[in-house]
Formats: structure tokens, sequence, C-alpha cells
């Protein structure tokens, strides 16, 4: 077998069914052997870029390996933003890139560029393969390491030589790596004892460490009131009536006033990120704070912890679990207070019924968490239209929730949907973008087309790149600075060039029929929501501000299309 | 990143093994780099398959954080600093 033929025998072992990938020159023996292999699902997209950002939402809705493919030169540069997506948000990648044949490393050969180099800071690891009975070794180790302990993308970068040379070694067997010990409780256990007004505050980590379960087990043993970050959304599942939402710069007033007057943080799986905290030394001033987390150089990163338990969060809120089951906390008061600010700074707002009334974001949104199967996949872009999916979709599990959280992409949904309906055919997939990341990986919808892939389209569609408006609004003097987008292409006639059918809406009552209509249609469908320009994602804490200095929406009495603040 | 004016900022010994593969240097002075240290100087000796790494660097940044930060690369094997209780091996 040659070094391709292995790339393929490592996915077989490892139950690799679905790659995302782009071939050119030095990829060639790679795109070669998929000729001959039945068991692997090859799919091709437009871009190297929506490549990478498909197999992170594959990764994301299954919980399984994505993997990508590229060639050299701008196949590999291309991948790039893609895989720093990954790499900021955790999420187990396999990147696999041809090299220029090894003699020709280092002489500025047709389409080389030092990979390893330029992507040293956006992997977990990566590997330049210098030999090619290396390969199977270099596989295995890649796979499992990618997929372990906190996850992340690793990058092997291999010459087309190599690809071609016959390999003599097999895959070594690797002993399974241990199990981290379950940490003593103890200490942990009794501040939280001690502590009147307890909150818990989670992230990402849950569902990075397969830990849904046992969350949800430990939040309804404990009773305690939670806050969750941008990718913590769904931890606590829907009905969860301590679950205040999502805190930092457009968390719910609820959430950040509830960590603002906590005695005892509670962080699991959370690295307390800058959009989450805002300014740290006003952040939970006045609590003590334990950190559970997998990654043990997250741990005092930011802020000190009382109490540290590195480890399986499985294991660690199993052992909570347990405990709190035999000696319930006793803070009936202190939730009860936390469920009142819920029901007055949540986010909860009552839709304006004004037929012909403009849409808004949120009331859109509201909507479309109304109507959707309670296991429909989102996956969104980034701007205003990412925050009020955020706000108000009502998630019940993390996995729904697909987001660009730690780098923030715009063309982050189109791609990571078309990943998310690969890792479940059966799901219904929704992107919510807005019109300016839309046009980011637009060249998608030919792969939607393609594939035949269900799934749904939504453009919420102010005609601006919205987020960016709103800053120069409030922040920069209403200076507007190349945020105009009035020349967009038409959606609809762009959708439909697809063979995508396309619905366009603008109006309040409009909603439910343009919901239900692209929900209803059995293959892919388009609707385009046209949104005011000026409308703004409220509440907001400006940059680099602490979040008690959260500015609400100024009420507009003159505009009865206006949502009544919460 | 934060700014400093790194002759002013404390000064650390760290010793580190890593494993010898491509790019192994680099991984290790970015991350020095990104997460706010100088390296005021640098020896690197080959020991079998493996590097030897001493390293003095200035930072205004608490060492901790970044000995956590070089013992989570995979190719590090251990980070050690020059004062006796803080040597400790890697842990995963
Ligand atoms: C690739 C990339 N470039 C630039 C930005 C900065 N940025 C953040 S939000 C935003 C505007 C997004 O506009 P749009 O997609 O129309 O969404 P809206 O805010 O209007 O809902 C920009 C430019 C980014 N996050 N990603």
């Amino acid at each position: 077998m040659n070094g391709a033929q292995h790339i393929l025998e490592a996915f077989h072992r490892h139950q690799i069914t679905t790659v995302f990938g782009y071939p050119g020159g030095c990829i060639m023996p790679l795109y070669d052997a998929l000729v001959d292999d039945v068991g692997v699902e090859h799919v091709l997209c437009r871009h190297e870029q929506a490549c990478a950002l498909a197999a992170d939402g594959y990764a994301r809705a299954s919980g399984r390996l994505g993997v990508c493919i590229a060639t050299s030169g701008p196949g590999a540069t291309n991948l790039i933003t893609g895989v720093a997506n990954a790499h900021r948000d955790s999420v187990p990648l396999l990147v696999i890139t041809g090299q220029v044949p090894a003699p020709l490393i280092g002489t500025d050969a047709f389409q080389e560029t030092d990979v390893l180099g330029m992507t040293l800071g956006i992997v977990k690891h990566s590997y330049l393969v210098e030999d090619a009975n290396a390969l199977p070794g270099i596989l295995e180790d890649a796979i499992n390491l990618a997929q372990s302990g906190r996850p992340g993308p690793v990058w092997i970068d291999i010459p087309k030589d190599l690809l071609l040379a016959e390999v003599q070694t097999r895959a070594p067997a690797r002993p399974p790596r241990p199990e981290p010990a379950c940490p003593d409780i103890r200490e942990a256990l009794a501040l939280l004892r001690d502590a009147r007004r307890p909150l818990l505050y989670s992230g990402g980590g849950v569902s990075l460490a397969h830990a849904e379960a046992s969350f949800r087990a430990f939040a309804e043993a404990s009773g305690l009131p939670g806050v969750t970050t941008l990718k913590g959304i769904g931890n606590a599942g829907k009905h969860n009536p301590d679950d205040l939402g999502m805190l930092g710069m457009h968390g719910s007033r609820a959430a950040n006033r509830a960590v603002d007057e906590c005695d005892l943080l509670l962080v699991i799986g959370a690295r307390l990120d800058d959009r989450a905290t805002g300014r740290l030394d006003g952040f939970a001033a006045n609590a003590r704070l334990i950190h559970i987390d997998a990654d043990a150089a997250e741990i005092g990163k930011l802020r000190p912890a009382d109490v540290a338990l590195r480890g399986d969060l499985n294991a660690i809120l199993g052992a909570f679990t347990e405990a709190l089951r035999q000696t319930p906390l006793a803070i009936e008061p202190w939730r009860k207070q936390c469920r009142e600010w819920r029901t007055t700074g949540g986010f909860a707002t009552a839709d304006n019924e004004e037929p012909h009334a403009p849409i808004t974001g949120p009331a859109f949104v509201r909507q479309l968490s109304r109507i959707a199967p309670d296991d429909t996949l989102i996956a969104c872009d980034v701007g205003q239209h990412q925050m009020w999916v955020a706000q108000h979709y009502r998630f019940d599990h993390p996995r729904h929730h697909l987001t660009s959280g730690g780098l923030g992409t715009m063309g982050f949904g189109l791609p990571a949907a078309i990943g998310a309906q690969f890792a479940d055919r059966q799901a219904t997939v929704i992107n919510v973008s807005g019109d300016g990341s839309f046009m980011m990986n637009a060249q998608e919808l030919a792969t939607i087309r393609r594939y035949q892939l269900p799934v749904k389209l939504i453009i919420l569609d102010n005609q601006c790149l919205g987020m960016v408006r709103q800053q120069q609004e409030l922040f920069y003097n209403n200076r507007e600075s190349q945020i105009d987008l009035d020349d967009n292409p038409d959606f609809v006639a762009m959708a439909r060039a697809f063979d995508i059918p396309a619905l366009h809406i603008e109006r309040t009552d409009q909603i439910r029929r343009g919901i239900e209509t692209i929900l209803a249609y059995r293959g892919p469908m388009l609707l385009h929501v046209a949104i005011a320009r000026e409308d703004n994602v409220w509440p907001i804490v400006k940059p680099g501000a602490s979040n008690r200095e959260m500015i609400d929406q100024p009420r507009r009495t003159t505009n009865a299309s206006k949502e009544q603040v919460a | 990143m934060n700014t400093h004016n790194p002759s002013s900022a404390p000064s650390y010994q760290i010793h580190c093994r890593m494993t010898q593969e491509a790019a192994a240097l680099e991984r290790l002075c970015q991350v020095v780099r990104v997460r706010g240290f100088r390296i005021h100087q640098m020896a690197v000796h080959t020991a079998g398959d493996h590097l030897e790494i001493a390293l003095t660097l200035e930072g205004a940044r608490p060492i901790a954080m970044l000995q956590a930060q070089l013992e989570k690369l995979h190719s590090v094997a251990e980070v050690c600093l020059a004062m006796p209780s803080l040597a400790r091996p890697r842990t995963a």
C-alpha cells in the first residue's frame, strides 16, 4: 500500500465515513486512491475554507472527528480560517494537506508554502511527514490526539512523493490514554455548601467532554441557578427555570446581575472569555471561584480559582451529583431571587402583534424557535443575527447550536450547516445568516445543490454589516464607515440560480407562513427576511467595560413597531 | 498582547525537554512570544530523539501561565522552572 492508501485505511479503521475536501496537484495521489474506495464519502465543497468549516460543523453536530483535505499552497492557505475557527472552539479536526515532493521543499517550488510554520498557532498539533514509514503512526496519533483531552485540530502535511511511496509499516497499536483520575471534590463541595448565593457558569466544555447528561443531572441535584457562555447555550435544556441564559456583552440582564451578586461561581468547561466576563476587575467581584476544566492551562489563566478541579467533567460532575443528592443545598431564597430576575430581566419579550409591522430580528427568531422541531440544528453566522439567535432561540441541547464563538468567523454558517446535514441526514438543519456573512461563503449554494441537502437558509437582511454599524452608532459617534450593503444581490434570484427555491418576507404577519413553508419543503429552500437597517442588539456592554455597565434599548414611544425591552 | 518594557520585567529560567520533530523549536518559541514573554537566552542540545532546551525569559505575566501552556504542547515532555518547588512533569 502507498501512503495515500494508508490514509484511507486509517479512515476505515476509525470509522471516518465523510470527509470534506478539494483536490489539486500535491494531493492528487490521495484523490486517486479515493477512486477505488467505497467506504469514504468525499464531499467536494467549492472553497477550501468551506471544507474546513463544513468539517467543523460536522464535528460539532455529531461529536465525532471532522476531516478536511486540500492541496498544497493555496489549498492549504485557504483552509486556515476554518482550522483557526475549530482551534478557537476546540473542535476535533483532522486536516490533511499535500505538500510539494520532499526533495523540493525549500526550493520555492510551484505551490509550496510552509504549512507547518504558518499554522503553528492554530492547531493542537501538526506533523510534516518526513518518512513514508512514519505515516501510519502519525495518522494514528493525530486521530487520537484531535479527540482526546481538550479536542482541537491536528494537521498532517504530506509531501506528494510520500503519498506515492510504498509504506512498509502498519499502524502501531497505541495503548488507550489513561483517563485522568477524578480529583478530590471535598474542598469544592465545602465551598459550595458554605455559599449563600452560588451560581453555575457553564460553557462549551460540557459538550466537548460529552458531559451533557452529567451536567443536567448535576444541575438538577444542585438546584443551582445558572448562566451560560455563548457556547454553553443549551447545556441546561430549554425547560430549566433556573437557567438565566447567556451572560456577557449581549447577555441577559438577569444573567449578568446574578454573576455580579453571587458569592460563589462554579465555572464548568469555560475559559472566562472576555466577551463573557466583560472587564475582569468588575466580574463576579464578590465571589469565590471553583473552576472545573479538562485543560489545566485554562485554570487560573484569567482569574485565580479558589479551588481548581482538572479532569474529566463526567467524573467530576458525577461525584458532585452523588454528594448533593445525599445532602441537598439550602439556597431557596437565592433561587427565588434568580427566578425573579429571570422574569424581569430575561430575554423573553412580548412580540409586536401589529401584522404590517416590519420584522425585527428577535421577533423572527422567537417564532422560529416556537415553530422548528426541538432537535433542529441551527448554524449561525456572525453578527447581530447570531446574537439574536443566542438570545431568543431556546435550545434544548448545546450541539443544536452551531456558532463560531472564539474566532467569530463570518461565513461559518453555510458550510457548518452543510457539515451538520452530512452528520445527520434526517435532521432539520437551518442556517441563520446575515447578508454580509452569507456572501462570505455563498459559493456553497453549489454544494447544497450538488448533494441535494435539505438545508434551510435564512438571511436576516438589514442591508448592512449590522454589528459593525451598531458599534459605530453607539461607540464611534454614529460615524458610519464601510458598512453599507444596499447593493446586495437579489438573494432570491441568486438562490434560484442554484435551483434552490426562495421566498421573500418583510412583514410580521408573514413570518409564520415563511418559516412553515421552508420547513415543509422537502429540499433546500431559502427565506429572505428583510429587517430594518437600524435595529440593534440589546442589551450591550461596551467592549472593555464591566458587565455592570449594560446599556439597554432606549425606549422609543413614537415607533409602534418597536418592541418593549425586557 | 500585553506590551511591557522587557528590560524591567522579571526574568525566569526554564528548562524544557521536547521531542525532536519538524518545527519543534518554532512551536516552543511561538508559544513563548504569544503568551507575552521575550527570549533573552536560549541553548539547545540534542539528546537522542529529544531536545533539551534551556531558556532565559523575560515577561511581566505570571510564569506559571506560560509553563502550563508549554506543558500543553504535544511534543513537550517536561517543563521545569528553575525554582526548586515548581518543577513539575507533564501530566497529560
Ligand atoms: C471574516 C470576518 N470578517 C470580519 C468580521 C467582523 N465583523 C463582525 S460582525 C460583522 C458584520 C456582520 O454582518 P452581517 O453578516 O450582515 O450580520 P448582521 O450583523 O447585520 O446581523 C463584521 C464585519 C468577522 N467577524 N469575520
